[in-house]
Formats: structure tokens, C-alpha cells, sequence
């Protein structure tokens, strides 16, 4: 019993199952890739259409750039629309039905457990992302990046808007410990992710009070920030400022995720008697 | 109360709980709209003691039944050994480890299973939610094997472990929430209600695979259950807890000489028998001809109001035939649930010091504006 000789720690491999649950599913992947299918082309008509009816750029964006940048987003929001819920593990209904207690079962620390996880979700997201990304390339949907330095500078804005987007979807998590039940606060959030990130419509169509007041906000440097490098519209020479300031929203968000950890595992409610 | 009787070999491979104290915070609203609106500026804190002064100790490789009824305490004191909860007041060691102070080498000498809840993932098939945890835990593939296949000679988990957890019965799936449990070879496991809501076959499997982890590979278990069937067949020790105290820590047939009073002795007499006294803490209960029914004495023992307890069920058909000429006899006896219900249900009296340590808790706490017993929620605001 309790062996001494162990094999090797690797906790990583739970980033798999997710993805893991996925493909054992079929259906789910159809259903991805036939909604990814419709939601591509209906962006790209609605974009088209739009533009046909004024001539040459709005809000310093061609017909091109915005189709791109809608394009993009919507491939770009699959990483974060995993269905876990179908699979009973959100955090929430893990507070729900009492079995969070199992994180802190376990040799891995709940918040690296939580961390490995979301990083199988965000590759397993990604793959589809590159998948769509070549299929609307081939298909004349999209153009090249605006130069080399907007590619670089985008695939860095990925990277860095892929950790923000993680801390602001742990935030909404770390609410249920407090609150039990987010169902509300999680939509608040993901309505503001999907306005204020420019899911809906690139940012640059907003006025300028909406702008100045999603720069005091994180959302933005999830999605509008890599996908205006790509395009172009924020030109390479201002890309250092912004991947600075999605560093930062990055490394601000890990610190407050950090503490509200602390006090989360502070407060796993006893279930039951 | 229980006292620590585990040297310090002992406690370094059980379980030890020392005086384990829990106590919630909870904020209530106030009654009426004014009440809500005055219970967001200013909310009403509630102090409520779910545990209080908990001491036992489990030696290795033994299986204890800490029980009681709904709201007793027993999932809290599990949640402080497996140190998800960390106590008010009071110590905990599991296997030598203080739980809530070393999460992470706590886990790797404990298992769980809390009910049917599970820590299976239900998109995957279980085999494969036990490679995940093979990997979490560092188990190396050959002893990982060897271990799976042990568990499925005595599960028969093999009938459906490659089926996704979403398609498993309850009994399926809380065989395989034991095994996972187990997969790395704790010394100590927690479990909490493991089999409810199972059926017959499931449950007599399920004990039988508990018996071997315990008799044979030497697993310390804390098993809490309402099932008393389990009880009988499983537990050399009990631990009843009521309102978050210990009522009695000892053997099954100490929990029935205790509050199993309720037998009753069904007895033909020589009609020349039919004038005598019963023997003491006897009485008889009704006598029809020479047929008579005995019972315990209710003036004493618990719950009553002084003098010796009752004897037990087999103390008094001793006693009843040295003293009389029996030509017929007949036994009553309660089973072991109620047994139980008596225990739960009646007041436990409590020994003089307690009672005076807790007149001095309350004085305390009213000079303080805090708290009041332990059991009792008690009201006071604090930041």
C-alpha cells in the first residue's frame, strides 16, 4: 500500500478531456462544423451587403477588412464555446451538485487543475480555428494578414487575448463560490465579452464613448486587438502599445484570479450533514 | 466522549480527530420588504456550530461507522479529515498528515467517495476517466493494471467500463467512483453514504469489496451510512454523533445495551411463580394467566430518572429464568434500526463537566455579544 515507486506526475493529461468528450461524440462535431459553416457564410453576406450600400471605407474599415474581421470572430469564439455543460462540468454545477469537493482531492491544486483544463479547451478550440482559418483562406473569404509584422503582431495578440479571455472566464467561475448559482452574472458577462470584445461588430463602428470606455475594460484585448493587427487597422508600428496593454489586463487579472482562488477554496460550502 | 487511546504509531498511519470544532457564518434576511432592505446595508450574521469537540481516533486497517442523523455533523467532520474544511478549533491527523495543512500529500494517502456524487468524468468512458487519474497520481501503468484488475474481479467493473459515465446505472457508476477511489493505493479512505440508493446485489457487492480493502490490503476506513444492514455487517466500531457532539463511541452491542432498551421478554410461568417481583430493572409489562410480558424498568438508565440502567436483552432472560419457573419463553427484541432511532431521537444526557464547560462558553459569549451553545444557531452581527 502507498507504494513509494511512482511513475511520473502528469497532470497535464487532463487537458484531454475535454476534447476527449468531444470526439467520442460525432454529433457534436457535425453540428460544430455545420454551424461554423452557416455562421461564416451569413457574416460574409451580411458584411458584403452592408458595404455595397456606401462606397469606400467606414470607420477606416474597407469591405474587406470587415468581412475579414467578422470572419475571424466568429471562428475565434469557438475557442470559448466548448459545451461543458452538457458534460456536468462547469464549475458552477460542480458547486451545485457538491462535487468540487473531488478538486480538492486530488494531488493537483484546483486552480492548476482548472488552468490545465481551459488550455486543452483553448487547443482543442484552436484546431478548429486553424481548420476554418484555412478553408475560407482557400475559399477567397479571407485575406492574407495586412504585411508580415501584422501577422507576427496577430499571432502574438492571439496568444496574449487567449490568456485574458481565460482570467475574465475564471473570474465568472470564481463568482460561484460566493454566489452558488451564476446562471445571471455568466450571461451579463458573456453578453459584455461578445459587445465590448467586438464579436458582434468590429469596435471601430462603435462611437467614440463606447471605444474610450471598453479601453478602461479587459474585453477588448480578448478579440478586438489580434484581429485589428491582422487586418491592419491598428498598423504594426502601434502594435507594441497594444500588446502591452493586453499584457497587462493579462498579468492584473492573474494576480486578482490568484487571490480570489485563495479565498475560494476558503469557502467550499459543506454539503449535507 | 471518546477519548485519544492511539499511541503515536497509531496515529500516524489512522485517523486521529482532537476536540475538531467547526463553526458557519451565514447571513440571513430579515423578515418583511423593510427587513430585506435593512439585510443588505446591515446583514444579520448567523452563527451556526456544526461540529463541536469531535474526538476519535481509527487505527489502521480497521473500518469505523461514524453515524447519526441527517444534519448531525457527519459530512463536516469527513470534509475536516479530508482537509476540504479546514476546523474553528481543534486537530485532525490522516495518516499522519494534518489534512488541511498539506492538501496535496493528504490526497495522495486518502480516497473518497461522497455518495452519488461523482469524480468520474461523464463525457468519458470510465477506463478512461481511470487513465486520467493513473496520471494525476503518478501510479505507475504495471501496479495500475494489477490494481484494475483486482477492483474488477470484485466489481465486475469490466461489464461496462469502456461505456461513457453518462450511460451508467447508479450502481454501475458508484462501483466505479470505489475503484477510482482507490486507485492509488490509499491507506485511508472516506466514504460518505457509499452505497444509497443502490440495489440488494449492488450493496452485498459493494460490502464485500469494502470487507477485502479492509481485511486484506489493511485500508483504514470512516464509512458513514443510514443503511444499518451495512452497519451489522461491516463495523467493529461505531461513532454515533447527534448535533454535532459525539453521543457514543463504541461496539454495536454497546450502542444496543444502551438504547436498545425496548425488549420484551414473552414467558409462561408456574402458577406458583405468578406473586413474585421481577428481578431488578425488570418490570412486567402485562400478564394475562400465567403468560406474562417483561420489559426494562423505565426509572432508570438513559432517558430515565435515576438509578441502573436496564440489563441488557440477555441479562434478563438470565435473570428472569433464575427467578422464576419458566415453561415457555419467547424474545422480542428490537433490530438495529431502532435501535438507532432511539439513539437519534432520544436526549443524550450530558456529563456534568460538559455542561458546566458550556455554561462557561455561554457566559463568555454574552459578555462578548457573540456566540451561544453549540448546537443552537446563534444571532450576532459581525463584519
Amino acid at each position: 500500500m502507498a507504494a513509494p515507486a511512482r511513475a511520473p506526475h502528469r497532470p497535464w493529461r487532463t487537458a484531454w478531456i475535454t476534447p476527449r468528450g468531444e470526439l467520442l461524440s460525432p454529433p457534436r462535431l457535425t453540428a460544430t462544423a455545420l454551424r461554423l459553416t452557416v455562421q461564416v457564410f451569413l457574416v460574409v453576406f451580411l458584411w458584403r451587403g452592408l458595404y455595397a450600400q456606401t462606397d469606400g471605407a467606414v470607420a477606416g474599415l474597407d469591405r474587406e477588412q470587415a468581412v475579414a474581421y467578422a470572419v475571424l470572430a466568429v471562428l475565434a469564439l469557438r475557442i470559448r464555446e466548448l459545451d461543458r455543460h452538457s458534460g456536468r462540468d462547469t464549475v458552477q454545477q460542480h458547486l451545485h451538485h457538491g462535487t468540487i469537493v473531488y478538486w480538492f482531492l486530488r494531488p493537483v491544486a484546483p486552480r492548476r487543475y482548472h488552468a490545465l483544463r481551459a488550455l486543452g479547451d483553448q487547443l482543442y478550440g484552436f484546431a478548429w480555428v486553424v481548420a476554418g482559418y484555412l478553408l475560407c483562406r482557400s475559399a477567397g473569404v479571407l485575406p492574407p494578414p495586412a504585411s508580415a509584422e501584422a501577422g507576427a503582431a496577430f499571432l502574438a495578440g492571439v496568444v496574449l487575448g487567449q490568456l485574458v479571455l481565460y482570467r475574465v472566464m475564471l473570474l465568472v467561475d470564481l463568482l460561484c463560490f460566493w454566489t452558488l448559482r451564476d446562471g445571471a452574472a455568466l450571461r451579463i458577462v458573456q453578453f459584455a465579452q461578445n459587445l465590448l470584445s467586438g464579436a458582434f461588430a468590429p469596435l471601430w463602428f462603435f462611437p467614440g464613448w463606447f471605444r474610450t470606455m471598453s479601453d478602461f475594460l479587459p474585453f477588448q484585448a480578448t478579440l478586438n486587438t489580434p484581429l485589428s493587427l491582422y487586418i491592419g487597422r491598428i498598423p504594426p508600428s502601434e502594435a507594441p502599445h497594444a500588446l502591452l496593454v493586453q499584457a497587462v489586463w493579462a498579468v492584473g487579472l492573474a494576480v486578482l484570479t490568484r487571490w480570489l482562488w485563495h479565498r475560494a477554496a476558503l469557502r467550499v460550502v459543506s454539503q449535507g450533514g | 466522549m471518546a477519548t485519544l487511546a492511539a499511541g503515536p504509531d497509531t496515529a500516524a498511519e489512522g485517523i486521529v480527530a482532537r476536540n475538531l470544532t467547526r463553526t458557519f457564518h451565514t447571513a440571513v434576511r430579515r423578515p418583511g420588504f423593510a427587513g430585506a432592505l435593512r439585510s443588505l446595508v446591515d446583514p444579520l450574521r448567523v452563527e451556526k456550530t456544526a461540529v463541536r469537540d469531535v474526538s476519535f481516533s481509527v487505527e489502521r486497517g480497521r473500518l469505523l461507522a461514524l453515524l447519526g442523523p441527517n444534519g448531525a455533523g457527519k459530512s463536516t467532520t469527513i470534509k475536516m479529515l479530508t482537509g476540504i474544511l479546514t476546523p474553528t478549533s481543534g486537530e485532525a491527523r490522516v495518516a499522519g498528515v494534518v489534512p488541511y495543512r498539506e492538501r496535496e500529500r493528504n490526497a495522495r494517502n486518502i480516497g473518497a467517495v461522497f455518495g452519488q456524487r461523482t469524480q468520474l468524468w461523464w463525457d468519458l468512458p470510465a477506463r478512461e476517466s481511470f487513465a486520467v487519474l493513473r496520471d494525476v497520481y503518478g501510479v505507475p501503468q504495471a501496479e495500475h493494471r494489477a490494481r484494475l484488475a483486482e477492483f474488477d474481479s470484485l466489481l465486475e467493473l469490466s461489464e461496462f467500463w469502456d461505456t461513457r459515465v453518462r450511460h451508467l446505472s447508479l450502481g454501475q457508476r458508484v462501483r466505479c467512483d470505489l475503484a477510482a477511489a482507490l486507485l492509488h493505493d490509499p491507506p485511508v479512505v472516506f466514504l460518505d453514504e457509499p452505497t444509497i440508493g443502490m440495489d440488494v446485489v449492488v450493496k452485498e457487492q459493494v460490502r464485500g469489496f469494502l470487507r477485502h480493502q479492509v481485511e486484506r490490503r489493511g485500508r483504514t476506513v470512516l464509512l458513514t451510512t443510514h443503511d444499518m444492514t451495512e452497519v451489522a455487517r461491516l463495523a467493529e466500531r461505531v461513532v454515533l454523533i447527534n448535533h454535532g457532539r459525539i453521543v457514543l463511541d463504541g461496539s454495536l452491542e454497546e450502542i444496543r445495551g444502551r438504547f436498545g432498551g425496548t425488549w420484551q421478554v414473552h414467558a409462561t410461568l408456574d402458577p406458583a411463580e405468578l406473586e413474585g417481583a421481577p428481578p431488578p430493572g425488570i418490570r412486567v409489562v402485562r400478564r394475562e394467566g400465567p403468560r406474562v410480558v417483561f420489559g426494562p424498568d423505565g426509572s432508570g438508565g438513559p432517558g430515565g430518572s435515576g438509578g441502573a440502567a436496564p440489563p441488557t436483552v440477555h441479562r434478563a432472560l438470565r435473570a428472569i429464568v433464575e427467578r422464576y419457573r419458566v415453561t415457555d419463553l419467547a424474545l422480542e427484541e428490537n433490530d438495529l434500526e431502532d435501535v438507532m432511532r432511539a439513539a437519534y431521537l432520544r436526549r443524550e444526557e450530558r456529563p456534568v463537566r460538559d455542561a458546566a464547560e458550556d455554561g462557561a462558553v455561554a457566559d463568555g459569549a454574552a459578555a462578548d455579544g457573540a456566540a451561544g451553545d453549540g448546537a443552537a444557531p446563534a444571532a450576532g452581527r459581525s463584519a
